[in-house]
């Protein structure tokens, strides 16, 4: 069983959903070097690397930028969430609740679903992209906001339909679908790269003999900075890097994997989400910006990113079929994590329901390019979103007793509602909000000093509250 | 059983690259590598399958 297997049943009740995962369960590090793997090499892949091209970032900003920025994510991993996941050994909502209280724990549970769906939405509009080529109905252009064809109406429902039935019935089978596939995925996305270059070299003429050549031939025809396409952000060094960094920022310094490496042996083992990071989110996002990049030079006024076409002029039907594979072993998981966040607003509703009614959400926003289209930034924003409880999570753990305060004070004191920690992640989305909006920060860089606002506020809150609070528990 | 299995799952994944490289050589046209490279998806597949699916459980 994958650790992502075993961190959904924690989360759904059937194992270690309150209590420290005992050292008889524990993993070792091949476990999750595959989970990573193939997490991280899903098909939004396919439209991150695109959009890149289409922000006009240049070859050395994205393939330095990457490598510092990916490696900005591992170390997030290793140095923030593995030590708390493995010394507490919780899930991240039992970590949350202790600190927090149920209610507060609800609304993150809310928000969280929230951000899953419009993820989900993103992986099924990629998977239909895919019946695009198959049936030739209108697909939507790169600045489009809404469904622009009957065609494409029928293909994101009976996309979103199978995934969310499937997940309805319990994603297992998908899961391992997707672990048989994901070897083969990855490298059949490193055919896409290595076909796209091959292509540039036969459109452009170029000699390619050294490693220069090749450099030489990203740096004026692939990635060649400039202008981004009407309607992108201008994308530099510092984009790609906080991008990089901060697109699974929900997941190491927002704490999400908690639930995930509290079942790793050692800490370090947090060094295998590089192969997530090195294989989905640098050989994936660059091989996909190649294929986009060859399209553009075929025909600059063909500016639609669509994951569907890109791939099967670079590998026929092998691409289609990686496109709506990644997709769909994707986007299930994601559907059934939304279902059961929103499960836990409402217990008593089954969850067979509750995640069909999430894939039915899923799928209607997947009708809707804007989302797609916007990934980046709407990456950046699911980040920022679930970012300040993580700083939460990490003071409490580490710091707050420094303070003479105390830990998991809803625990102790009773208190379903730490308004403390609420005031902390609500008065640090409303600062960012504000910097977006009002001092021209964009979104992509204010999760750093959100993250520090939201530590420096769950300390000074804590003050007060905890004066006004009295713990229900002597502490220990 | 188990061993033949790896070994033509391993030897399909090698069959899946191979085309692409030799495209990016130019030794090979590029509707004959995506023949090859479905060619090898199939071959994963099926034994690839029994193989990780064990394992997955």
């Amino acid at each position: 069983m994958s650790t992502e297997q075993q961190s959904q049943e924690a989360h759904g009740g059937s194992e270690f959903e309150r209590e420290p995962v005992p050292q008889s369960k524990l993993l070792g590090f091949r476990s999750f070097v595959g989970m990573y793997a193939g997490e991280h090499t899903a098909g939004t892949e396919l439209m991150i690397g695109p959009l890149f091209v289409a922000a006009g970032v240049s070859a050395y900003d994205v393939v330095v930028g990457l490598l510092v920025g990916n490696l900005l994510a591992v170390l997030s991993w290793v140095f923030l969430c593995a030590p708390i996941a493995t010394r507490a050994r919780l899930t991240l909502y039992y970590q949350l609740e202790k600190i927090c209280g149920r209610k507060l724990v609800t609304l993150y549970d809310l928000a969280n679903g929230v951000m899953f769906c419009f993820l989900a939405g993103a992986m099924v509009t990629v998977s239909a992209t895919a019946l695009g080529v198959w049936f030739h109905f209108e697909m939507p252009a790169l600045d489009d906001l809404y469904p622009n064809s009957i065609g494409w109406v029928i293909a994101v429902l009976v996309s979103g339909a199978m995934i969310a039935v499937v997940a309805a019935y319990g994603y297992e089978i998908v899961a391992k679908v997707g672990e048989v596939a994901s070897p083969w995925m990855v490298l059949v996305f490193v055919a896409f790269g290595l076909v796209g270059f091959r292509q540039f070299i036969d459109a452009t003429g170029a000699q390619v003999a050294s490693v220069s050549d090749v450099w030489t031939l990203a740096k004026t025809h692939i990635c060649k900075g400039g202008d981004p396409l009407p309607g992108q952000t201008k994308f530099t060094f510092w984009h790609v890097m906080f991008f990089a960094w901060f697109c699974n920022m929900a997941m190491h310094i927002g704490m999400s994997d908690l639930s995930v490496l509290r079942f790793a042996k050692k800490s370090w083992y947090a060094v295998a989400s590089g192969a997530g990071m090195f294989l989905g989110h640098y050989l994936a996002w660059l091989a996909a910006a190649i294929l986009y990049a060859f399209q553009l030079h075929q025909d600059p006024s063909n500016t639609k990113v669509l994951p569907g076409p890109l791939a099967y002029q670079a590998a026929g039907l092998t691409g289609l079929i990686c496109v709506i594979i990644a997709g769909w072993t994707t986007a299930n998981p994601t559907i059934y994590r939304a279902g059961l966040a929103f499960q836990a607003i409402v217990p008593k509703a089954p969850r067979f329901w509750v995640t069909l009614v999430t894939g039915g959400i899923a799928t209607v926003t997947g009708m809707f390019p804007a989302i797609t289209m916007k990934l980046l930034g709407f990456v950046a924003l699911y980040g920022l979103l679930l970012m300040p409880m993580g700083a939460v999570i990490f003071v409490d753990f580490w710091l707050i007793r420094k303070f003479g305060l105390q830990s998991s004070y809803a625990e102790r004191s009773g208190a379903t509602f730490n308004w403390a920690a609420g005031a902390a992640w609500l008065v640090t989305l409303a600062v960012a909000w504000g910097l977006v909006k009002y001092a021209g920060l964009q979104i992509f860089f204010v999760s750093l000093p959100g993250w520090f606002i939201a530590a420096t506020l769950y300390i000074g809150l804590s003050v007060v509250y905890q004066k006004k609070l009295r713990p229900a528990v002597a502490e220990a | 059983m188990r061993t033949i299995l790896i070994i033509v799952a391993v030897l399909s994944l090698v069959t899946l690259m191979l085309p692409s490289i030799l495209f990016l050589a130019g030794r090979m046209e590029l509707d004959t590598a995506k023949w090859i490279m479905l060619l090898a998806t199939v071959v994963w597949f099926a034994a690839g399958t029994p193989w990780l699916w064990k394992r997955a459980n």
